[in-house]
């Protein structure tokens, strides 16, 4: 007898012959695809919430519409407490420096600062590309940033509209919540996805089983009188199940990896700081760059953690699935 | 080996007997007197419906624990008149089966397995599939594998029902040889000239009773 048929269990299960290996690897790879996809997915929907919401709190963004015009004549009330440069009249301030200027004058705000022309072309290039952003007609755009604790006062957004009509004023933690419920909802759905997944992945591997219990029935009976314990049967279906799903999950995994990775590409100029325009040679320059972020480590750690445990999770499902499945049908032999 | 007392499986009724360790007997009766379930309750393939019998020093009741019935077939051999031996598998291999499911060390389980084959002949074929060898031949892996973990029973159902008489006759001497060596054996036939041609003590069924214990 050979070595490698040596190494082989030799029981007369030949489960390798038993079980539809293909089907069973092929199911089981398309169920850790969807399980990958869905994971990648709720975490970069909770990646993105994180961090709009870290980065809203706290944080208020006005607008102003033609901010090198001159600004509106203020009212009498206005004009007590908005500070006048001493070589500008209220005729030459330009509505960006009259704003500025009535921010300046607020104490609950730790820090202001407009944006200039490179910082909105930033922000803009990943819709406007590069030569969209000098046509437009854009407003000034300033940052505020509350103290901790603190709040606008009451009447501010009249009073800059005054001066500056059009003036808008986004107060980001009104919508930081909304952001976090969002989130919230999705990872619910993301949840019930991957349960839903795994559930139809547990069925396959159930029938899976039974069809090579059903193919066995006479060499289990045979080996069942020779003294075969139930945890010896269901052990030896388990464990090839489980390394048919191991299989099936890794095939999968690696399957979502290059839609995981475009996707990564295109967020990146929502979830940090570096901007990404389309892609202007198609997508075979975009893959390589793409698969580089698996590499260079700057995709998230926890990220690869669920990937990594998407085949795991399948071997174990199949393990146990195959374990209580064998059991309970040997259970009609005495 | 005491008998079943109660209601066993619904072929067999109020049965008691005792087999003496290392034993030879015949289990005789016509068709449907109730051979094949007695043997089957024997082999632990079907289990009382309610009553008890203990078979080599072990109650077996409805509720044994499987793990309890799993050790003890390990010490029971069963011949079958249809062999029931693993199509996949080589003669070497099949009479390997009970040793490695007592997990023995394969050095030990190759020892044992060439010894068994040379008692019964069939050295020269052990790496011949079942497919590829005579009824008497596929019988004599059959009896090679049930003792070749050395059980304390063992038990054959129509062994020679497939056979010309003198394959039969070498099958019978074997278990007889096997008994002499210690082991208790009980052998269901209805061919009355084997039995006449080795004479030993027997059970006789009729009806799912036992009629006879000589």
């Amino acid at each position: 007898m050979s070595d490698r048929r040596g190494r082989r269990v030799r029981d007369g299960l030949a489960l390798s012959h038993a079980l539809p290996d293909r089907s069973l690897v092929a199911m089981v790879a398309a169920m850790s695809l969807l399980a990958a996809l869905t994971w990648a997915g709720a975490f970069g929907a909770w990646s993105l919430s994180a961090r709009w919401a870290h980065g809203a709190a706290n944080l208020v963004t006005i607008q102003v519409p033609d901010p090198d015009r001159p600004a509106s004549l203020p009212s009498d009330d206005a004009t007590a407490q908005v500070p006048v440069k001493e070589n500008q009249t209220d005729h030459q301030r330009s509505r960006i420096d009259a704003v500025m200027d009535v921010l300046r004058a607020q104490s609950a705000l730790s820090e202001i600062h407009r944006l200039d022309a490179r910082e909105l072309d930033q922000i803009l290039r990943p819709w406007l590309g590069t030569s969209g952003v000098a046509a437009l007609p854009l407003p000034g755009v300033i940052e505020l940033h509350l103290a901790p604790g603190a709040s606008l006062t009451d009447g501010l957004s009249s009073r800059l509209a005054g001066l500056a009509p059009g003036t808008l004023v986004e107060r980001n933690d009104d919508w930081r919540s909304r952001l976090q419920m969002v989130a919230r909802s999705l990872l619910a759905c993301a949840a019930l996805a991957i349960v839903l997944v795994g559930g139809i992945g547990v069925a396959v591997i159930g029938m899976a089983t039974r069809l090579g219990l059903g193919a066995r029935r006479e060499s289990i009976a045979i080996l069942h009188g020779l003294g075969a314990a139930d945890g010896y049967v269901a052990s030896r279906f388990g464990r090839r199940v489980a390394w048919l799903s191991l299989a099936g999950g890794i095939a999968g995994t690696l399957l979502a990896v290059p839609p995981i990775a475009i996707v990564v590409r295109f967020m990146a100029p929502l979830s940090g700081p570096q901007a990404v325009t389309m892609p202007e040679q198609g997508y075979s320059t975009v893959l390589p760059e793409a698969f580089a972020a698996f590499t260079d480590g700057s995709v998230p750690g926890d990220l690869m953690l669920g990937f990594v445990c998407v085949p795991l999770c399948a071997m174990l499902a199949a393990l146990l699935t195959a374990q209580i499945i064998v059991r309970i049908w040997l259970r009609r032999l005495p | 080996m005491r008998g079943g007392r109660g209601e066993t499986p619904s072929a067999l009724t109020s049965i008691s007997f005792t087999v003496p360790q290392g034993a030879f007997r015949w289990l005789l009766g016509p068709s449907g007197a109730g051979k094949s379930s007695l043997l089957r309750l024997l082999h632990l393939e079907t289990l009382p419906a309610s009553g008890e019998f203990e078979l080599l020093g072990v109650d077996i009741r409805p509720a044994v624990r499987r793990s309890v019935l799993a050790r003890l077939r390990q010490r029971i051999g069963m011949v079958h008149q249809d062999f029931r031996l693993m199509p996949t598998l080589s003669v070497a291999d099949n009479v390997a089966l009970p040793l490695r499911l007592q997990r023995r060390p394969e050095a030990d389980v190759s020892t044992e397995v060439d010894a068994i084959l040379n008692w019964v002949g069939l050295a020269a074929r052990k790496d011949a599939r079942p497919a590829e060898l005579s009824g008497g031949e596929q019988q004599r892996t059959a009896i090679a594998r049930a003792v070749v973990a050395r059980p304390d029973l063992v038990i054959a159902d129509e062994p020679t029902n497939a056979l010309e008489e003198s394959q039969a006759s070498r099958v019978i001497a074997m278990l007889r040889e096997i008994s002499a060596m210690g082991t208790t054996v009980i052998v269901a036939t209805h061919n009355d000239a084997l039995v006449r041609r080795f004479p030993a003590p027997a059970l006789r069924l009729e009806h799912g009773r036992l009629v006879t214990n000589e």
